[in-house]
């Protein structure tokens, strides 16, 4: 028995979305189970199944450098600063 | 690099720490570091919560041949289904907790070793009871797990309730409609009706459990939203007035309406059958564990089919039953008890 992970998307709308996981002996059973299990009023027309093992997960703090890079957003402070003071001087 | 599973994502130095992270709205996935006593809360919640879906699921199938017209009989066919499907999406988020796998919490649950419902150690004897539970059961699982679903602090249980509420509010919708029809029916219809709601208001109310314990941990660690005493009058002051509007009467020799607090009252709860159920001592636990568990053998082959054994490993149509259960059926002996 593999663990598989289970996607549904509404055709035409939304994104893949994540909607839990199952066990099953082979893929194609996997989206059998899936579609007994998940979409059983047919809450999407797409279905994937994946193997939670297949599932390349980041080590821990592998993102964390990005959380510290200012420069990548732009508040655009400077710029109010100057509208702001614009619009409060006296004509 | 590592694969799914293979470490942690966070750690939690002290106790203070990881409940500030819950306070703050926090959600923890399966894969995260938690404190043992939180992981250990969790799993026996979300296990109980499976164990009484199977058990549901397997009363609600013992009606389907005598409900009546084949309306209701496929309302109730897919109801069962339901409540299979939610035991299995719950088995599921509990085994990725790693206590105990489903093997060993079915094994438990069939040995008589672990928790269900209470409502699930009293017999349906008639039509009436299956209505009775359908309305009123499944609207006490419906409001509980709403509760737990508001602010539940684990994220795959959080996300499992959001798919289970909404299929519980179809069973709610199904009970009440025939119950509707009960009371739009003849005398005797009623009267059973009646004699059902004797047998199954007070189970149905003590689903909720006596009053939450001050520092219940549940509480403290964002599983449970609200105290049981707060969902119990939540129930209680709904189906109160929807019973009688439905011209039964409610058998609570004590109820009676507060002019000041505008409520109803219900008066003391006797906690001694719900202890008794809590013990596996219920008038039908034996039976029903015992049912439970015959069930499970004889549906053996079912999983040698769907073991790896069992599955064909070429990819024509997974629909041709006939040789998926021929296959299982050689490769049965093998025994696969994980399902
Ligand atoms: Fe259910
Ligand atoms: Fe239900």
């Amino acid at each position: 028995m593999d663990v598989y992970e289970v996607f549904v998307k509404k055709d035409g709308r939304d994104e893949f979305r994540h909607v839990g996981a199952l066990e099953a002996a082979t893929d194609e059973l996997a989206l059998v189970l899936a579609r007994e299990g998940y979409v059983r009023r047919a809450e999407g027309d797409r279905l994937w199944v994946v193997r939670r093992d297949h599932v390349i997960v980041a080590d821990d703090g592998f993102v964390a450098p990005n959380a510290d890079k200012p420069h990548r957003h732009h508040d655009g402070a400077a710029v109010a600063a100057r509208r702001r003071a614009a619009r409060e001087a006296p004509e | 690099m590592r694969r799914w599973a293979a470490a942690v994502a966070r750690s939690w130095v002290a106790m203070e720490d990881f409940e500030a992270f819950l306070d703050g709205g926090g959600l923890v996935e399966a894969d995260d570091d938690m404190p043992d006593p939180y992981r250990q809360a969790v799993f026996a919640f979300i296990e109980m919560h499976a164990n009484s879906e199977l058990m549901g699921g397997l009363t609600e199938r013992d009606w389907i041949p005598k409900t009546p017209g084949l309306r209701h009989k496929m309302a109730v066919l897919a109801k069962t289904q339901d409540e299979i499907g939610h035991g299995h999406l719950l088995y599921m988020v509990a085994a990725d907790l790693g206590v105990k796998t489903r093997t060993e919490m079915l094994e438990d649950l069939f040995g008589g070793r672990s928790r269900f419902h209470n409502v699930f150690h009293y017999r349906a004897v008639t039509w009436g009871d299956q209505v009775a539970i359908a309305f009123l059961v499944d609207a006490a699982a419906l409001i509980s797990q709403q509760a737990v679903f508001k602010d539940c602090s684990y994220g795959p249980y959080k996300r499992i309730l959001r798919r289970i509420i909404a299929e519980e509010g179809f069973h709610m919708r199904l009970g009440e409609d025939r119950m509707m029809r009960i009371a739009e029916g003849t005398a005797r219809q009623r009267r059973m009706f009646q004699e059902s709601l004797d047998r199954w208001f007070w189970p149905a109310l003590q689903l909720f459990g006596p009053d939450s314990k001050p520092d219940d941990p549940l509480l403290r660690w964002h599983i449970k939203s609200e105290r049981n005493e707060v969902l119990r009058d939540r129930w209680v002051q709904k189906f109160v007035p929807m019973l009688q509007g439905y011209g039964f009467s409610v058998p609570a020799p004590d109820l009676r309406w507060d002019d000041e607090t505008r409520r109803w009252d219900l008066g003391p709860i006797d906690w001694a059958p719900l202890q008794r159920t809590l013990a596996q001592g219920g008038p039908d636990s034996a039976r029903r564990i015992g049912e439970a568990a015959d069930n499970w053998q004889r549906t053996a082959w079912v999983r040698a089919a769907l073991s790896k054994g069992g599955a064909r490993s070429d990819s024509s149509t997974v629909a041709d039953n006939s040789r998926v259960s021929a296959n299982g059926g050689a490769s049965a002996s093998g025994g696969n008890g994980g399902g």
